[in-house]
């Protein structure tokens, strides 16, 4: 009978192997873990069946689902059901209430048909008793659950002001920043300005109307007393609103700091006035918002104003990604991290291109460093391919002709090297000024964009569709309003252009269904994983981009055209929530994917593996793509085939 | 030892373990909710599917309790067939020449499966087939047949699909799939390899309790209420 013995000791493969491939159970060896599987049983739960109830369930084994998912809920007195977490293949149920040897704390209902391995409660505390990994993993992961819902509130906007040093960017309100306002009469004299600036020991005064105290007419500050009076020798006893500046950009109160940091980056301008229910009550400096954050994107910012050299430009832009790494651990959107590295990418390019202009000379024609593609949407991650040209005011003779051609040829050749050496990549499409078909006059690229419109070829407007996106980067903003009106007039009318467009969009593959099922690619290097860019981003992008065109909206920013689209009343409000957040929550994930790899000191790609995946974020991956398909239908009904 | 007392009776007497599982089962309640029976899922391996010629090569069984499988007990074990062709059984099961040349004859280990199976209902996905070659054996070995009642997986998933589906609906029930790996494929449910009688029991165990929990969603709570509902299962006494 030993033989018999024999044969039933011995757990099956599947058992063993499923435990092995789920943490912490990796860490046990062999023998411990063939001996926990023949203690485990097999459980089948079909959807809709509810295994634990708050309060009420005592738990008598650890749940580890084998197959399916589950959801965990809170239901409150008055029947108000938050949901807390969804949990899938490898995700274990009960494990906190065994520990703590209290009953259920979540509700627990299947979502799928589910089979669960079941390990008795005895055997899951003598191994948490045994193994420091296990009580380990487990207290851990419950303080990541914490973490995740923190995470969710903020993607809902909910977290207002919270203890603990981080999130303050985007939990503290401008509002609660503002000392007591400090101002002046703009009657008064530079000389007496500066004497309350000193008594008071600040930086700036609010200059007011004398005819009405309340009307805030401008703004002094420091650098105004520096650079308008004593180093051009103004008269002190001249009246300040001949050095103020005027009108002063104001910030709502409730604005975050997050916001107004980017105002300030944004326009250069470092102080701003705060306003509550229509009156100034103070101004909020940049340096106000510093003291809050250690170490922050404007610290990078302020050096990248500052650089001189173009191999401290290097040094500076190989920076970004530390500053964009912080961001997303404190939680910052990917709408709002991508609006920061557009900023600081575009500083970078603008530092860059003025010392460009100092070495070669100033430039015959004005011109317009446009950017294209993602840099033109204002939607770069880490590190983007280079898609640029240059535009140039169209000249007015020969002479000046060939002096513009040779200039911008030289100009683009050099920037375009210092920009690989920044470490953005060359665009293996040659969409670069360097190529001279994109370092054109505004005529030629009239011209472009014409034939574009007027006699669509699909497969050329496959490659073009970039160029719609574009935007101006560094120079003359006027030629490039000026193509964007001429792209802007022509699209409008053209339903089969636009016709094109939408169905161009349509054609990407939306993933259906979820990994097993979720549609990955099959073969190649990148065998199981999806294209988050192609397949989950670029709908959206395409979808923003036709209807924008169709409707004469300028902006190029997918989250700002569809916020256009939702005012102007071309998008219903439902739809255009669902598109902003399912767009920028894949965004996010496309980050933090990049922050990873780039972590780990690999190429950041775009390529996803959902099994990596948790199961939060595969289920709101999978939502987000149910989304595509309903916009897609919005264009199929705008542009049907037949 | 019957043998060995009664050398030269032709009439063989049944084995005492056969005729405890007879009378257990004799009166058998089916009207008890589910939960409370004890499942074995089987499956045997066969050198062949001649019903007259073949022989078994390995059973491989998991037990059900309280709907659950349970796999601290777990039944697999290779027999030495008596006119063994190792060519033969190597191009179908996972079973190397060396493991039947050195597995037990079928006089050891069928006791041993009719003792783990004693009060249990025997499933198993086209059942009718391995209770042939299991009673064929039962006969030669212990002198009788075995008295456990028999659910056939494969009777219910069709009962199943005749609930989804509806009496009426126009599908050809030939165009449907029953093999067991499609049905796997079909449900969703972990996969095992085929051809090995242990991780085909276990297939068959997970579509079993699959089946019976959306069953039993129904409000078919008795093995009497199953049986009834789609004809599923083939019942003996």
């Amino acid at each position: 009978m030993s033989q018999n013995a024999d044969v039933h000791v011995v757990a099956p493969e599947m058992a063993v192997s499923f435990l092995k491939g789920i943490m912490p159970f990796d860490s046990l060896d062999d023998a411990t873990l063939n001996d926990l599987a023949r203690h485990c049983r097999v459980d089948f739960y079909p959807k809709g069946t509810r295994l634990l109830t708050t309060g009420e369930t005592e738990i008598t084994h650890l749940y580890l689902i084998q197959r399916g998912g589950v959801k965990a809920f809170i239901k409150d007195e008055q029947g108000e059901v938050t949901l807390k977490d969804f949990r899938g293949v490898g995700a274990y149920i009960g494990a906190l209430g065994i520990i703590r040897g209290t009953p259920a704390n979540l509700n627990i209902e299947t979502v799928e048909d589910t089979f669960c391995f079941l390990l008795p409660r005895e055997i899951f505390l003598k191994l948490v008793a045994q193994e420091p990994t296990f009580a380990h993993y487990y207290l851990k992961s419950f303080s990541e659950k914490i973490v995740t819902t923190a995470y969710n509130e903020l993607r809902h906007h909910k977290v207002s002001k919270r203890s603990g040093d981080d999130l303050y960017l985007f939990s503290v309100r401008v509002g609660d920043l503002v000392k007591s306002l400090r101002k002046v009469s703009s009657a008064s004299s530079i000389q007496q300005a500066a004497a309350s600036m000193a008594e008071f020991r600040v930086g700036s005064l609010l200059v007011y109307d004398p005819m009405n105290e309340e009307d805030i007419v401008g703004i002094i500050t420091d650098r105004d007393l520096r650079g308008k009076v004593v180093a051009a020798g103004l008269d002190y006893n001249l009246p300040v609103k001949e050095i103020m500046t005027s009108p002063v950009q104001s910030v709502l109160s409730q604005s975050l700091c997050f916001d107004v940091l980017l105002k300030m980056m944004g326009t250069s301008i470092h102080h701003l006035a705060v306003e509550r229910g229509g009156r100034v009550i103070g101004v909020v400096t940049s340096h106000d918002i510093m003291l809050l954050q250690g170490h922050s994107p404007y610290y990078l910012f302020k050096e990248i104003r500052g650089q001189q050299e173009f191999s401290g430009l290097y040094v500076l832009a190989q920076k970004i990604p530390e500053v964009i790494r912080s961001l997303i651990k404190e939680g910052a959107k990917a709408g709002n991290i991508t609006q920061m590295i557009a900023i600081l990418n575009d500083h970078i390019l603008e530092r860059m291109l003025t010392l460009l202009e100092e070495e070669l000379g100033p430039p015959p024609v004005p011109y317009c460093w446009l950017l294209m593609g993602s840099e033109g949407r204002r939607e770069q991650t880490f590190k983007t391919d280079q898609d640029n040209a240059i535009l140039y005011a169209d000249p007015v003779n020969a002479e000046e002709k060939s002096a513009a051609e040779s200039y911008f040829k030289k100009f683009a050749a050099k920037a375009i090297d210092h920009l690989v050496n920044c470490g953005y990549p060359l665009c293996p499409g040659e969409i670069m000024a360097i190529n001279p078909k994109w370092c054109q006059p505004l005529s030629v690229w009239k011209g472009y964009f014409s034939h574009w419109i007027d006699a669509p070829d699909p497969a050329e407007l496959l490659h073009a569709t970039i160029f719609f996106d574009f935007r101006s980067g560094f120079g003359d903003s006027n030629l490039a309003r000026e193509l964007r009106r001429h792209l802007n007039k022509k699209a409008r009318a053209k339903d089969i252009f636009l016709f094109h467009l939408a169905r161009q969009c349509m054609s990407t593959r939306v993933p259906l269904s979820f990994f097993k099922n979720f549609i990955v690619n099959r073969d190649g290097e990148h065998k199981n994983q999806l294209n988050i860019k192609h397949q989950g981003l670029t709908p959206f992008v395409n979808f923003a981009r036709v209807l924008a065109l169709k409707h004469g909206i300028s902006e190029t920013n997918t989250l700002a055209r569809l916020k256009a689209l939702f005012a102007g009343d071309f998008l219903d409000q439902e739809l255009w929530a669902a598109a902003n957040d399912a767009y920028e929550l894949q965004m996010q994930q496309r980050l933090i994917h990049q922050l990873a790899q780039i972590e780990e000191g690999v190429l950041p790609d775009n390529h996803i593996n959902p099994e990596q995946l948790s199961d939060l974020e595969r289920r709101m991956l999978k939502e987000a793509f149910a989304v595509i398909e309903r916009l897609y239908s919005v264009l199929d009904k705008m542009y049907p085939v037949a | 030892m019957i043998d060995l007392l009664h050398p030269g009776s032709w009439f063989v007497k049944s084995d005492p373990l056969l005729l405890a599982n007879k009378k257990f089962f004799t009166g058998f309640d089916q009207g008890q909710p589910l939960s409370e029976y004890t499942f074995v899922v089987c499956d045997t391996e066969l050198t062949g599917l001649n019903k007259k010629k073949d022989e078994l090569v390995s059973i491989g069984a998991v037990m059900i309790r309280n709907l659950q499988i349970d796999l601290s007990s777990m039944f697999h074990c290779f027999i030495r067939p008596e006119n063994i062709d190792p060519t033969q059984a190597t191009l179908v099961h996972r079973i190397t020449p060396e493991q039947l040349e050195s597995a037990e004859p079928i006089e050891d280990v069928l006791p041993r499966f009719v003792e783990y199976i004693q009060g249990s209902l025997l499933v198993g996905h086209h059942l009718p087939l391995d209770m042939h070659f299991l009673n064929k054996a039962t006969t030669k070995v212990m002198g009788g047949t075995l008295s456990n009642p028999g659910v056939d997986t494969m009777r219910m998933a069709q009962g199943y699909k005749r609930v989804l589906l509806g009496h009426y609906h126009e599908h050809n029930p030939r165009e449907i799939s029953y093999n067991l790996d499609d049905l796997g494929r079909e449900y969703n449910l972990p996969r095992f390899k085929p051809h090995d009688a242990l991780e085909d029991a276990l297939q068959t165990a997970y579509l079993f309790l699959y089946l019976i929990k959306k069953f039993r969603k129904g409000g078919l709570v008795t093995l009497k209420d199953i049986f009834q509902s789609g004809r599923v299962g083939s019942f003996r006494y």
